[in-house]
């Protein structure tokens, strides 16, 4: 899979954005709107076992409501992100509806849970277009759709040369998920 | 762009190193298994090497693939000097080292200390598999040496890759500001005249931005678990800093001249920079980019710091310096002409370097165990 989609790839549409991955970065994840100490606190405050508290700490830094799941979907939540391991995404389909129903939210548990798993967001799917990569949009988390966002952002990631990789305390799948999303909140 | 090959055969010259490179890991006791999946592999980026000599005298001529192609003796013997310099830090930083696994404040700190251990092995095997594979004997004999030099028996090449890492303070330190010395030697050596060396630097620089990523990192975790006072932090950001300083040689250094006019070694910003190199100065000017390097990184890692106590800083580039125009002479930490006699300098020094009692203190009480002086951070794949 990974050798298809390295020969298809357009290394000339990669390259500007692989110039200006540091300063996509920086932008992004330092925009006030990104929130960047709640952020990187949230690195660090979200640990095994998962709590209630942990996850209502990442619905606010996402700016989402807190989750109305009963008790039943909650255990079924917090067993699926103890269980689920990169670069699995067909466990989603296990899920009650309830909860898959908002993909940005089930992507930033998986996120802060599983670092290699990237959030959901517009910017970084026209992002990831522009570098010739088109994810089709949705609001459930599709477990396919899902499993192609975070891939090609794993993707990138790969084929990317060193000058893009920043020793920065956040891990390296949201540097280039954040680079991205500046990438397509500029276009 | 980035397309990195993994090399399948070894030669058999390697292939003998490779024996006593397992002989090298049981001597200094650091467990195979440990390594768990993770595999030794030879990785090039041909791309981001490029084909034609960047600068110097030879700048514009196809880079040198094979020993041969390469014009001159003394230039392939300071690229074997180049080389072996490079492997003989990737070892001595793993027996510095490994001893820390067992005493790790949590798990994630275990975990990514053993990668870091995983990934200078794996560029010591790089640097190996270079000298075995493209000179010769002379080549083997310098990759034996590699395994041969001890960082606890004070043989290793440069003076901070024999000094003790006695804790998880000087650890992260170590990671802060000595492998951000190592990147920085990476990407001169990333431009260089001779393709496979300049072709390694890619895989290894994408790895090195972990090993400084986790000491910034854990000096800022330390910083906000605010266990340990900055005042005393600031002892062994002292400690170190003028370590990092001397890593980048002497002041007019006529090594460094040669190393650029044969294209082998640039600068730190070769492919970036518009000017014209001062070759008189090469190690000052990376040198100079390091210092205002580490003392932005300070004060991000500072602003955790718990109300009242006071800033991290970096101290002065005159001070406490082993070599160059600054060593010899008595400065204080803030780069002033000490006031006093040599006796009188060993004791301010004594006030502002780590002490024994200092050393005591750390362990026994800011690190004793149950002391949360580290913040937590879980391990996530």
């Amino acid at each position: 899979m990974q050798t298809h989609a390295l020969l298809n790839v357009d290394r000339d549409l990669l390259l500007p954005f692989f110039e200006r991955v540091p300063e996509l970065f920086d932008r992004y994840h330092n925009d006030p709107q990104s929130n960047p100490e709640v952020y990187e606190e949230l690195l660090y405050k979200i640990h095994r076992p998962l709590s209630g508290d942990m996850l209502d700490m990442i619905d606010d830094w996402m700016g989402l409501e807190h989750r109305r799941f009963n008790q039943d979907q909650d255990l079924m939540l917090r067993l699926f992100l103890l269980a689920i391991r990169y670069p699995d995404t067909l466990l989603l389909e296990s899920l009650d509806d309830v909860i898959t129903e908002d993909v940005r939210r089930i992507s930033a548990y998986l996120h802060f849970t599983s670092h290699t798993y990237t959030i959901w967001d517009q910017d970084t799917r026209r992002g990831l277009k522009l570098l010739g990569f088109d994810i089709p949009d949705t609001q459930k988390a599709d477990p396919f759709i899902y499993g192609a966002y975070v891939g090609t952002i794993e993707l990138i990631k790969d084929l990317a040369p060193f000058t893009c990789f920043l020793e920065h305390d956040v891990p390296r799948q949201r540097l280039f998920q954040a680079a991205i999303a500046q990438y397509g909140r500029e276009a | 762009m980035s397309r990195t090959e993994i090399v399948e055969g070894y030669t058999p010259n390697f292939e003998g190193w490779v024996q006593e490179f397992h002989e090298w890991q049981t001597r200094i006791g650091f467990d195979p298994a440990w390594l768990g999946d993770y595999r030794f592999e030879i990785r090039f980026d041909w791309i981001s090497a490029g084909d034609s000599i960047e600068f110097g005298d030879f700048e514009g001529m196809p880079k040198w693939s094979r020993r041969m192609q390469i014009p001159q003796q003394n230039i392939r013997d300071a690229i074997i000097t180049m080389i072996s310099v490079q492997g003989d830090t990737e070892f001595a930083s793993v027996e510095q080292q490994n001893h820390l696994l067992a005493t790790a404040p949590t798990e994630y700190d275990r975990k990514s200390a053993l990668r870091i251990m995983c990934e200078e092995q794996r560029h010591g095997w790089q640097m190996a598999y270079l000298l075995c594979t493209y000179f010769g004997e002379q080549g083997v004999r310098e990759a034996a040496k590699l395994l041969e030099r001890n960082a606890q028996d004070g043989t290793r090449l440069l003076g901070s890759f024999n000094a003790p890492i006695d804790h998880w303070l000087d650890f992260f330190c170590f990671t802060h500001f000595i492998d951000r010395d190592g990147k920085y030697q990476l990407k001169m050596l990333s431009t260089s005249s001779f393709q496979p060396l300049a072709a390694s630097m890619g895989p290894m620089l994408k790895e090195e931005s972990f090993h400084l990523g986790t000491g910034a990192n854990g000096l800022r975790r330390i910083v906000k678990a605010g266990v340990i006072p900055t005042t005393f932090l600031q002892k062994y950001v002292n400690k170190w800093v003028s370590t990092g300083l001397d890593l980048f040689g002497t002041d007019e250094s006529t090594s460094a001249q040669w190393a650029y006019v044969y294209g082998v070694k640039g600068r730190y910003d070769e492919r970036e920079s518009g000017d014209d190199a001062d070759r008189d100065h090469l190690n000052e000017a990376s040198r100079g980019l390091y210092f205002d390097e580490i003392k932005a990184e300070m004060a991000r890692i500072s602003k955790g710091r718990p109300e009242g106590d006071p800033e991290l800083y970096i101290p002065s580039d005159k001070f406490n310096r082993g070599i160059g125009r600054y060593s010899g002479n008595l400065y204080t930490v803030t780069g002033e002409d000490f006031e006093g006699s040599e006796e009188e300098y060993a004791e301010y020094l004594a006030g502002v370097l780590p002490s024994d009692e200092d050393e005591r203190k750390l362990v026994e009480e800011y690190m004793a165990p149950g002391v949360e002086w580290i913040q937590y951070r879980e391990w996530k794949e």
